[in-house]
């Protein structure tokens, strides 16, 4: 990956060189480095067919914010930025980010771009950040397991009763060999894994339109139920309940696990990393099977103040082409664009195709609270989880969320 | 200087009294400026790195300070939403009581290592070598040491207590909150008793021997001796090594960060945990000023009474 990326960046010089007569323009950009393994290559294409040139640097996820604000206050921020899409809201609502709406409604497949992203991107019925890496919720399941445990392989679980009596079957190999793993103290990951438990139900935690608390429901009773009917069954390891996220991947990827929640981006790292794990995906699916989805990733911002929209809106259809779609789904991220989807994801493994159903359905929270919600590791969320899944009073658990939940709400409207 | 100095070597009852104060109030003079500018690096970095950020912080605490957007003046709200807060205070329970047990876990272990070390011997430096030695770790460093030593399933302590058949499962330590309160005063025990115990042997040390040798012929039991002439000539060092300790652990803040999150369940998280996840998580910095504004006071007042109980007898300070 380094030579390309050097090559990418000779070519970019070269063509600066070339244009130097002409007003060179350049755009800064901003990204976690979740993204690092396929923004250079997007970028350096860019670059070499555009006058604009982009700079991008990477800042560790859990910096961004915080190095953002530094640089906002001193007036160096970026130019364009690849934000966590859920911190959109907050971004805009903080008044730092530039509004995109008619520069986004002006695009011809507008109708086409994932809704999640869109929704999450949106604060006050304004555009503020389109979609650009993609990542969804799934559930994968270990097929050499499965067909060890007297288990149809090719067939994963499609509904509650299925995840409960394939784990438990898995189980019963006994040893090292559990049925179905969560990362059981880390807020994100199930935000990402579990919410879709309880949306696929019909039901959410908060209200629709972000006021009210709604977590202290029968769906979310029945979600929690699930879990700790697998607990019950000895079907989760030990471990889970204090794993903070570092085995979130390595949990499934060890090859003892039979079911485990997890993302698009999972696909990636198994087929190039673990060569020989024989493993299938599906959807994370509701009591009576309806799927449903946490669509996460990455949105495209632009800084409020940027001067340069004529670049953005360059790069805008730079990663909306065909080429740039398949390039990055070839990297791990799924296609934003549903009408190039299936161009983009031909001659690709045919499991990113539940990934990406599992992405269009999707669903994001939008709120400028997302953090104090969702996100923190001392947020009512993962509270109300390890008190519902491992306590004795899930009752009490739920009352005491949706109490907190409301509380920040209020604070926040 | 004195020695080329002609004035040092006239007689000196030939100097008038009046130039001779009018000298001395010269040199005193002087004197001052250089104490001033001695000082006056200290005072720089103090002013920059202390006064200003505190004031900063003071300022802060009246705004609704976001970490992007702009600062709103909200005067005492931030105060009065803290009076609400039960989180806050929850997290402001659980460190008074972290820093009573660890206070006195530390004491209770630091001391006899101190009498144990204090005497002269072959052995007693490399002792008191092995025992401070924790202390030069760093507390994130060790933190993440224990993490790993406490891990369930690739750790020490479980799959050891498993394998010596003292568990027959593996035990999960951070899964409840005793286990994790524990661990934790145990690894925080190891990692500064040693800095503890080196403070309260200098103290022991610094009691003349010649009081110890009279108690002695006086037939004073080597008891009496400790708690009647040791123990309180060596207050001021105890004022020290518990004002040290108290101030530490109110303020303990990487051991929950790294090892627990401060779970099970918010059960371990820290009044410190609490401000930095109000500012930088919530990016609330104002109401986070807001909040180490009162753990300023209530720090400083717990210090004061510590003083004011150890303060000494003769009233000297």
């Amino acid at each position: 990956m380094f030579s390309k990326l050097t090559r990418g960046s000779v070519i970019a010089l070269a063509i600066g060189m070339g244009t130097a007569a002409t007003a060179q323009e350049t755009l800064s950009m901003w990204a976690r480095t979740d993204v690092e393994n396929f923004l250079p290559q997007v970028v350096a294409a860019f670059n070499a067919t555009h006058e604009t040139q982009i700079n991008v640097q990477f800042i560790p996820p859990g910096e961004l914010v915080q190095k953002f604000a530094t640089a906002a206050a001193g007036g160096s921020a970026p130019d364009i930025l690849s934000l966590d899409l859920i911190y959109t809201p907050a971004f805009a609502a903080a008044g730092q980010l530039a509004d995109l709406t008619d520069l986004a409604q002006a695009l011809p497949y507008f109708d086409h771009l994932s809704p999640a992203h869109l929704q999450a991107g949106s604060y006050d019925g304004r555009i503020y950040g389109l979609p650009f890496s993609a990542d969804s919720s799934v559930l994968l399941w270990n097929k050499d397991l499965y067909a060890q445990a007297g288990l149809d392989p090719e067939v994963g679980p499609t509904d509650w009763d299925k995840i409960l009596e394939q784990a438990t079957a898995v189980r019963a190999l006994g040893g090292d060999i559990y049925g179905y793993y969560f990362s059981g103290a880390c807020a994100g990951c199930n935000a990402f894994t579990f919410l879709p438990y309880i949306w696929a139900q019909g039901s959410d935690i908060v209200s629709e339109d972000g006021t009210k608390a709604n977590i202290d429901t029968p769906e979310a009773r029945a979600a929690v139920e699930l879990y700790r009917s697998l607990l019950a069954a000895d079907a989760i390891p030990q471990g889970a309940e204090t794993d903070t996220g570092t085995n979130f991947f390595s949990a499934f990827a060890s090859g003892n696990i039979g079911i485990a929640t997890s993302g698009a981006f999972a696909i990636g790292i198994l087929n190039s990393q673990y060569g020989e794990m024989n493993y299938g995906v599906t959807y994370i699916p509701g009591p009576d099977g309806t799927p449903s989805s946490f669509g996460g990733g990455d949105n495209f911002v632009v800084t409020a103040g940027t001067e340069n929209m004529e670049a953005v809106g360059q790069f805008i259809d730079h990663i909306y082409s065909v080429e740039m779609q398949t390039l990055m789904a070839e990297f791990g991220s799924l296609p934003v664009r549903g009408d190039v989807a299936e161009q983009a994801l031909t001659g690709l493994d045919a499991r990113y195709g539940v990934a990406t159903d599992a992405m269009a359905q999707g669903r994001t929270p939008s709120t400028v609270v997302y953090n104090d919600i969702y996100n923190s590791a001392t947020g009512p969320w993962l509270q109300f989880l390890q008190e519902a899944i491992y306590g004795d009073d899930v009752d009490e658990a739920a009352a005491i969320a949706q109490e907190t939940i409301q509380m920040i709400l209020d604070e926040a409207n | 200087m004195s020695a080329t100095d002609p004035s040092a070597a006239a007689p000196r009852p030939a100097r008038a009294p009046a130039v001779r104060s009018g000298r001395r109030r010269g040199s005193q003079r002087r004197r001052e400026i250089a104490g001033l500018l001695f000082i006056l690096p200290a005072m720089a970095l103090v002013v920059t790195f202390f006064l200003i950020p505190l004031c900063m912080t003071v300022w802060m605490s009246f705004h609704n300070w976001p970490l992007m957007g702009a600062p709103r003046w909200t005067g005492l709200d931030n105060y009065a939403a803290m009076m609400k807060d039960r989180r806050f205070w929850n997290a402001m329970n659980f460190t008074v009581w972290y820093s009573i047990v660890a206070t006195i876990a530390i004491f209770g272990v630091a001391f006899p290592l101190a009498l144990f070390v204090e005497r002269t011997g072959r052995a007693t430096s490399f002792y008191r070598t092995a025992i401070f030695l924790p202390v030069v770790v760093g507390f994130g460093s060790a933190s993440l040491l224990w993490a790993w030593l406490m891990n369930v399933d690739s750790g020490l302590f479980s799959p050891a207590a498993q394998a010596l058949g003292l568990t027959e499962r593996p035990v999960n330590l951070m899964a409840t909150t005793d286990g994790v309160f524990w661990s934790i005063i145990v690894m925080v025990v190891w990692k500064t008793a040693g800095f503890t115990m080196i403070l309260l042997m200098t103290g022991l040390q610094s009691v003349p021997h010649d009081i110890l040798e009279a108690a002695r012929i006086d037939g004073a039991s080597r008891f009496q001796q400790f708690w009647r002439i040791k123990l309180p000539l060596m207050k001021r060092t105890l004022a020290l090594a518990l004002i040290l300790s108290v101030a530490g652990s109110m303020l303990a803040f990487d051991q929950f960060y790294i090892i627990s999150n401060g779970g099970p369940r918010n059960s371990t998280l820290t009044a410190v945990y609490w401000i930095f996840s109000q500012s930088f998580v919530s990016f609330k910095l104002g109401y986070g000023a807001a909040l180490s504004m009162v753990l300023l006071v209530i720090l400083v007042v717990i210090s004061l009474v510590q003083l004011w109980l150890l303060r000494s007898p003769t009233g000297d300070k």
